[in-house]
């Protein structure tokens, strides 16, 4: 078991590495200059220069990789000067000459536009979209199972049709189509009954400071969570009609066990396995797949803000936000895997 | 009809029991009109094969029929609650039926492996029964659970109250299966084909269990099987049951010492026997037919006038024996395997290199000859499927060299290996999942003539299939059909006409009849045997059933944790087995002769006699 998780973290670290190299060389191939982004066209040349080398652009693409892979690196050596220490805020490890073996929390840099610390603008938003993907996913796999469970037990009747059908159709709409008209229909046409807004973040800032919102939440969760509802749907069905046909759910019902019990404990802990896959995996992509709708609705999570980033050229911002959410994928993956081997006891073995 | 309707001390009475599914093609009767009953402490066996409604007829006792698919039609099944007095099973509502199943009537099922639910500990699954139906504390409950595990005689009993499903062994499980079915003292148990897939050795224990029952408790028993055997063994009563209908039902000696239908008397006749060599095995066709209104008749101027004429015209004497063995071993083997082992890695420890091993196969060395069939029989997990697999190098061995015609097999390089794969054939043990279901039999049968080119062309090779098809009783416009359109047994022809495409010197048969009927088995063990004389092939026979090894063999190798336990010649061997584990797996082989069933009988008198004095 331990070593199964070593390998998959070695894994999942493989990954991440491979994610930074790829964004940190597609943000070279986006037309635009990042320097004219922060200052504007009209700046003279010396101007430039200097803040082209302020932030490291002026050396070669291989260069500057070496020094990001340096500045993200838990373990690394420095030079041992107060501003080093002051920019890196390390632990040093062992000194030798100017040089010094530290440990440090992984600097993210400083975005180009704002010279913000990027973990702290990520820490920022990253806390409003972990609120709406879980919001979404909540929703999602509380109703979804719920639903499943009932065409399962329906099977064939009006019912299970009618939750399939709309299942297909919620599994195949984009999620810029679904927040745009969700954010039409129930925010702005149906907004002043339901006192919800078509945008707004879940904190705005208003004249008494900022002010939690929490109506703000509900649509763009709503909508983030049609197409994981969809798919648990689907699955929590199929897997619950397999798992109805099996030999132990009649050894159950011959035990005397009610309905509802033979459902509930013997069945429904069984179709769980695969719900559970999808479910991680999906609140993973969700971190990830909140880029639309949190533009649609104007909510400043995460995506809002990559996107931000992305038109302003701001590459510590850009990559900071992929690192995270690759991070998020590894670990999330890593938990599913534990978690599967604690609903079905025959996975232990392996 | 039997008049017991009308005695009032029956536990049971399902009387005119009518069950109907509803399927494509409209509706089918799977039980028609059936009636019998059963007294306090009785046992009836009900015997029939797969489609006979046998299943369904005790699934009707514990409504447990999938709904709305199939529906109990008419009938009714009175039952003598010993809380609600009689009631009709039938008319009670659903939460008073939940009430008495599991507490008054229980039951085990055919499949111990996917009976039980892998996400709860066995312990678990046993003690929710106990509380469902008791008020008892857990604690009570749990050691309630231990002790019936006692009973059931599993070992460390606290280990596997623990333990899941997925890390016990068959047996085991079906002890679990049984410990449930008797934590609430039912007053009738419901044994679905409880044997069917363990070895004879646990079904022996097993039906111990059951028997210990009756006599301890008073329990009723219906005990349904395909194996009359095992009838023998434990019932009472026997109700003989033919695609829905009771085609013949009385006292366990009269069936077996006169059998008045001609089905009775074809499953009494088709049976492999442990005492006597058969030439031919009668089948059920030898004695009845389906007259043009689609009732069972007896069959006119049939083979054999009854099962002891079928018998004998087929008993195969010493002195013939002889002059068949005497020279099976003159000519050069075809196949010779020498300290043959086979290990599979059981933890790969990555630390350290010690490594753990199942020994499969474990240095086992043997030689088959020409046109001789050679048996190979052990327990599950003996390592005879392994074996055979790697005789053919459908697994590669861990070391040792197998001999085949001069050549050792596990040298050659991948095209002199495919030359030799046309020589040695294997016939798998489920006909179901070995035949692809989108490739049309036809075609499954001349895919391995095409790859090895034999034959100029299509024609030919179709030409070849119909004459192969005709060879195992299917017919030549079966080419274009589909698998599932064919009963167990053909498919299994399918299968072996398919080994047949390449006429092949060298055929593996693994456990080949084992899903089969034992009227459709008998069919297929002689359908082997024909083509055996007619092509002369050897065969090497793999299966857990030693009655049927001992019809096919000649000679036959007792195989035990992956060693060779014993070999010779098949007769020697059954009759005078020299090791002690031989003799416990013959010894625990249901025989189901008369003299079996005379001494069962004797046997449940005497200890009920012994039960009543230790009363008093």
């Amino acid at each position: 078991m331990l070593s199964f998780i070593a390998k998959r973290f070695f894994s999942g670290f493989m990954i991440i590495v491979g994610v930074v190299i790829v964004v940190f060389f597609l943000f070279f191939a986006l037309p635009g200059d990042p320097v004219s982004m922060m200052v504007g066209q009209r700046t003279d040349d010396i101007t430039r220069e200097a803040i082209r080398k302020e932030l490291g652009l002026d050396q070669s693409l291989p260069a500057q990789l070496y020094l990001y892979f340096r500045d993200l690196s838990p373990v690394s050596i420095h030079k041992d000067t107060p501003q080093e220490q002051q920019k890196y805020d390390y632990t040093s490890l062992l000194c030798f000459g100017e040089s010094v073996l530290v440990l440090k929390v992984p600097y993210l840099r400083r975005s180009f536009q704002t010279n913000r610390k990027v973990s702290e603008i990520i820490g920022e938003k990253l806390i409003l979209t972990v609120i709406l993907a879980l919001a979404a996913m909540f929703f999602a796999t509380i109703v979804g199972i719920s639903l499943g469970v009932m065409a399962a037990l329906r099977q064939n009747t009006f019912w299970d049709h009618f939750i399939v059908t709309n299942s297909v159709v919620g599994i195949s709409t984009p999620s810029f189509v679904a927040a745009s008209l969700v954010s039409l229909f129930f925010g702005y046409m149906l907004g002043p009954y339901l006192g919800l807004n078509g945008i707004g973040s879940l904190f705005v800032t208003g004249i008494d400071g900022r002010e939690l919102h929490l109506e703000n939440l509900i649509l763009p969760a709503f909508t983030l969570g049609i197409r994981p509802l969809a798919i648990i749907v689907q699955l929590t069905r199929s897997s619950m009609l397999e798992v109805l046909s099996q030999d132990y759910i009649r050894t159950a019902k011959a035990k005397g066990l009610s309905y509802y019990k033979v459902i509930f404990k013997h069945a429904l802990k069984n179709a769980l396995n695969p719900v559970i896959t999808a479910i991680s995996g999906w609140l993973a992509s969700l971190l990830a797949g909140a880029f639309f709708v949190e533009r649609i609705f104007d909510y400043k999570g995460l995506g809002y803000e990559t996107i931000q980033a992305v038109y302003n050229l701001d590459l510590p911002i850009v990559i900071g936000a992929t690192l995270i959410v690759a991070s998020f994928f590894v670990v999330v993956n890593i938990i599913v895997d534990l978690l599967y081997a604690l609903v079905d006891p025959r996975v232990r073995l392996r | 009809m039997e008049t017991s309707s009308l005695v009032t001390d029956n536990l049971l009475e399902v009387r005119d029991l009518v069950v109907e599914f509803t399927t494509e093609k409209g509706t089918i009767q799977a039980v028609k009109h059936v009636n019998f009953s059963l007294a306090k402490g009785e046992t009836i066996g009900i015997v029939g094969e797969s489609g006979s409604g046998k299943s369904v007829t005790s699934l009707s006792i514990m409504r447990l029929i999938q709904e709305p698919v199939g529906k109990i039609a008419s009938g009714e099944i009175i039952f003598d609650s010993p809380k609600m007095g009689k009631v009709d099973l039938l008319s009670l509502s659903k939460d008073e039926m939940q009430e008495l199943r599991g507490n008054d009537i229980a039951m085990i099922f055919q499949e111990p492996m996917t009976s039980l639910n892998p996400v709860y500990t066995c312990g678990n699954q046993v003690m929710e029964a106990i509380l469902l139906h008791q008020q008892v504390s857990v604690e009570e409950a749990k050691k309630r659970t231990l002790a019936l595990f006692d009973r059931v005689k599993l070992p460390r009993v606290k280990k596997i109250f623990n333990a899941y499903p997925h890390e016990l062994s068959g047996g085991q499980k079906q002890r679990v299966m049984i410990a449930m079915a008797l934590s609430c003292n039912p007053s009738l148990l419901i044994a679905d084909e409880p044997t069917t897939a363990l070895d004879v050795t646990v079904q022996e224990a097993i039906l111990d269990i059951v028997q210990d029952l009756r006599y301890d408790e008073e329990t009723s028993v219906i005990f349904i099987t395909h194996d009359l055997g095992v009838v023998a063994e434990i019932s009472d009563h026997v109700m003989v049951m033919y695609k829905g209908e009771t085609v013949e039902k009385g006292d366990v000696w009269d069936i077996f010492n006169e059998p008045q239908h001609p089905y009775t008397k074809g499953l009494l006749a088709c049976r492999p026997r442990l005492d006597f060599k058969m030439k031919v095995l009668a089948t059920v066709n030898d004695f009845m037919e389906v007259d043009e209104e689609g009732k069972l008749i007896e069959k006119e101027n049939n083979k054999y006038k009854s099962v002891g004429e079928a018998l004998l015209l087929n008993f195969e004497t010493e002195d013939e024996i002889k002059d068949r063995t005497k020279d099976l071993m003159m000519r050069p083997a075809i196949l010779e395997v020498n300290n043959l082992k086979k290990y599979f890695p059981l933890k790969k420890n990555w630390l350290s290199r010690h490594r753990e091993y199942v020994k499969a196969v474990d240095d086992v060395s043997f030689k088959v000859y020409p046109g001789v069939t050679l048996g190979l029989v052990g327990e599950s997990g003996c390592g005879k499927t392994t074996l055979g697999r790697l005789l053919l190098r459908l697994l590669e061995p861990t070391s040792g060299e197998v001999t085949f015609q001069g050549e050792n097999i596990l040298t050659l390089k991948g095209n002199e290996m495919r030359r030799l794969r046309k020589d040695m054939q294997i016939i798998f043990q489920d006909p179901y999942s070995s035949l692809n279901p989108r490739i049309a039999i036809g075609e499954a049968i001349m895919e391995p003539m095409r790859l090895f080119k034999v034959h100029k062309n299509d024609k030919e090779r179709k030409n070849r299939v119909v004459e192969l098809l005709e060879t195992v009783s299917l017919q030549a416009d079966h080419f274009n059909r589909y698998p599932h359109e064919f009963s167990g047994g053909q498919r299994q022809r399918i299968c072996i006409a398919r080994a047949l495409a390449l006429d092949p010197k060298f055929v593996v048969c693994d456990e080949s009849v084992s899903a089969l009927d034992v009227s459709v088995q008998a069919q297929v063990l002689n359908l082997l045997n024909e083509l055996k004389e007619k092509f002369h092939f050897t065969y090497i026979f793999i299966s857990h059933d030693l009655s049927v090894v001992k019809f096919m063999a000649d000679r036959m190798i007792v195989m035990n944790k992956g060693k060779i336990e014993e070999m010779g010649f098949a007769e020697d061997i059954y009759n005078y087995p020299q090791k002690a584990y031989t003799k416990n797996l013959i010894k625990a082989i249901p025989k189901g002769d008369l003299e079996d069933v005379r001494k069962a009988q004797l046997r449940r008198k005497l200890e009920k006699e012994k039960r009543m004095q230790a009363k008093m």
